[in-house]
C-alpha cells in the first residue's frame, strides 16, 4: 500500500510541482497517471521511491514512513520497487543483458538464475536477440523496453512506471501494457504516468488526473 | 665523572710509572685504568660493528694508548681535579686530556636524529600516498557518478557500491608498494656506483640494507591496506553526500 498524505513540493519560488497531493494506492491497484506535460507526474514518481524529498506532507509504503529511512538503507525499498525511468537510466558501457542482469546482481542471484530470469525478461519484451548489443546500438524503443525488462526482472510488489511506451509504436505500447497488466493480476501495485488517451480509454481502471501539481480528479472505472 | 690521557706511542716506561704514581697518590682519584691501543681497537670495533673493516683495513693501529680514570663523585669540578690535570698534562708524552665524554652520546643522538628524520619523512610520505589514493578514487567516482546514481536507484546498497572502488584503492597501494620495493632494489644497487669510493669510510656508516623480507611484507601490506583506508573514505564521502 502506497499512501501520499498533504504532499507539497517546491523546486523553486514561487512555483509549486505539487500541491496537497493525497492520495492512496492500494496492493493490487493499476493506476494510471495523467496530466500535460509538467503537471508534476515524474516528481511524483520520484517521491513515491525517494529520489527527492517532499517540501511537506508524509508517504507511507507498507505501513512504513518513507521520509524516516536513512539515507544507507534507502536500497531496500528501492529492492521491492520496479521503475521504468522516463529518460530510462540505462548503463551506457554495459549490454543489453548486463543493464538487466544489476538489479538481481545486487541482490546476490546465482549466476545461472539470473540468466535464466533475465532471458526471460528480456523475452516478454521481445529483445532477447540483442541480449549482447549495447544501449548506444539500440533504437530509443528499444532502449526504453530494456529499462522496462529491468523494472520486472525482480518480479516486484511495486511497478512505478513514468511514460513507459512514449517511443513506442501503438501495437508494442499495447503489448508492453499487457504485460505490466499480468504482473498487477499477480499481486503487485502499478503506477504509470502517461499522455496516452488511447492506452487509458483502454486499460485505464484508476486514473489520477494532474494539472499544474494539482489532482485534478480521480476517475475509479 | 672521567678523565682520559692520551699519551704518545712511544712513552717511556718511567713517564708512565709518574703518571700512575700522581694519580695512586691524588685522593680525588676513585681509580684508573690504562687502556693498550690493542684493547682500544677492540672496543672500537665493539662499539661500531659497522666500521670494524675500516680499522683492519688500515693495516695499522691507529688508536694510542691512554689511562681512564674515574674520579669520586664529591670530588667533582673540584680545583683539586684541575689542578691534577694540568700537573699530568704537563709530563711529557702525554698528548692530550679529555673529561666528560659527551661526543659519544652525540654521536648516538646524532644517530636517533637521523632515525626520527626517516619516520618523519615515512610519515609524510604514507599521508601523501593516502591523499593521492583517496584522490584518484575521487576523481574516478566523480567520473562515474551517473553510473553510481543509477545503480542507487535500482537497489544496490553503498557496500555493493563500494566494493569495486575500494579493490581499485587496494590495487593501486598494492602497485605502490611493490614499485617501492624495486626502487628500493635499485637504489641500492646503483646508488654506491653513481657515488663511487669517493666517500669512502662514510659509506660503511650510511650503508644501505635491503628490506628484510618480512619488512617487504609490511612494506607491500601497509600499501594495501593504505590503499584500502583511502578509497574507503573518499567514496564514502562522496556517498553521503546527496
Ligand atoms: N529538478 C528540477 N528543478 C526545478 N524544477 C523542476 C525540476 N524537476 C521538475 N521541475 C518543475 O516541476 C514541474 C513538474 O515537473 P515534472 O517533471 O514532474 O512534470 P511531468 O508531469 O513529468 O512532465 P512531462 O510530462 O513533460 O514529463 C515542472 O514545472 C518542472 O519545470
Ligand atoms: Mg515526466
Amino acid at each position: 500500500m502506497i499512501e501520499l498524505y498533504r504532499i507539497w513540493k517546491q523546486y523553486q519560488k514561487p512555483h509549486w510541482a505539487l500541491s496537497d497531493i493525497t492520495f492512496k494506492a492500494e496492493p493490487g491497484d493499476f493506476w494510471f497517471v495523467t496530466g500535460p506535460s509538467g503537471s508534476g507526474k515524474t516528481t511524483l514518481l520520484k517521491i513515491i521511491y525517494r529520489e527527492i524529498r517532499p517540501t511537506s506532507g508524509q508517504i507511507i509504503i507498507n505501513g512504513r514512513n518513507i521520509l524516516r529511512i536513512p539515507d544507507h538503507k534507502i536500497y531496500q525499498l528501492r529492492r521491492r520497487m520496479g521503475i521504468v525511468f522516463q529518460d530510462f537510466k540505462l548503463l551506457f558501457h554495459k549490454k543489453v543483458f548486463d543493464n538487466v542482469a544489476v538489479v538481481l546482481q545486487v541482490l546476490g542471484v546465482a549466476q545461472k538464475e539470473i540468466r535464466r530470469r533475465v532471458f526471460q525478461a528480456l523475452r516478454m519484451v521481445n529483445l532477447h536477440h540483442k541480449m549482447w548489443e549495447y544501449p548506444s546500438q539500440l533504437s530509443y524503443g528499444e532502449q526504453q523496453r530494456v529499462a522496462i525488462a529491468r523494472a520486472v526482472v525482480n518480479q516486484p510488489q511495486i511497478i512505478l512506471a513514468d511514460e513507459p511506451t512514449g517511443n513506442l509504436d501503438p501495437e508494442l505500447a499495447f503489448e508492453i501494457m499487457s504485460l505490466f497488466k499480468e504482473i498487477n493480476s499477480q499481486g503487485a501495485t502499478v503506477i504509470i504516468c502517461t499522455h496516452d488517451r488511447e492506452l487509458i480509454r483502454h486499460f485505464g481502471e484508476k486514473i489520477l488526473f494532474l494539472y499544474k501539481g494539482k489532482i485534478l480528479r480521480k476517475e475509479i472505472l | 665523572m672521567q678523565a682520559v690521557f692520551f699519551l704518545n706511542s712511544d712513552i717511556s716506561p718511567k713517564a708512565r710509572q709518574e703518571i700512575e704514581k700522581k694519580l695512586a697518590a691524588s685522593a680525588t682519584v676513585k681509580k684508573f685504568h690504562y687502556v693498550s691501543p690493542e684493547e682500544a681497537a677492540a672496543r672500537f670495533k665493539d662499539k661500531f660493528p659497522e666500521l670494524s673493516r675500516v680499522v683492519d683495513s688500515l693495516g695499522f693501529n691507529p688508536f694510542p694508548p691512554s689511562i681512564e680514570v674515574t674520579f669520586s663523585k664529591k670530588s667533582l669540578s673540584s680545583a683539586q681535579v684541575e689542578k691534577l690535570l694540568s700537573t699530568i698534562q704537563s709530563i711529557p708524552g702525554v698528548e692530550e686530556v679529555q673529561y666528560n665524554l659527551e661526543w659519544v652520546d652525540r654521536v648516538q643522538a646524532f644517530g636517533r636524529l637521523i632515525t626520527a628524520i626517516g619516520f618523519f619523512l615515512g610519515g609524510i610520505l604514507i599521508l601523501a600516498s593516502f591523499f593521492i589514493i583517496s584522490n584518484v578514487i575521487k576523481l574516478n567516482v566523480l567520473s562515474r557518478k551517473d553510473e553510481i546514481d543509477i545503480l542507487r536507484l535500482v537497489g544496490a546498497s553503498n557496500f555493493f557500491i563500494r566494493v569495486p572502488f575500494v579493490l581499485e584503492g587496494m590495487t593501486l597501494g598494492l602497485i605502490g608498494g611493490l614499485a617501492s620495493l624495486l626502487l628500493l632494489f635499485l637504489t641500492i644497487q646503483l646508488l654506491p656506483l653513481y657515488v663511487g669510493t669517493s666517500l669512502g669510510a662514510l659509506t660503511e656508516l650510511i650503508r644501505f640494507r635491503y628490506l628484510t623480507s618480512s619488512q617487504s611484507l609490511l612494506l607491500v601490506a601497509s600499501g594495501i591496506f593504505i590503499g584500502f583506508l583511502g578509497s574507503l573514505s573518499s567514496v564514502s564521502r562522496l556517498l553521503r553526500e546527496e
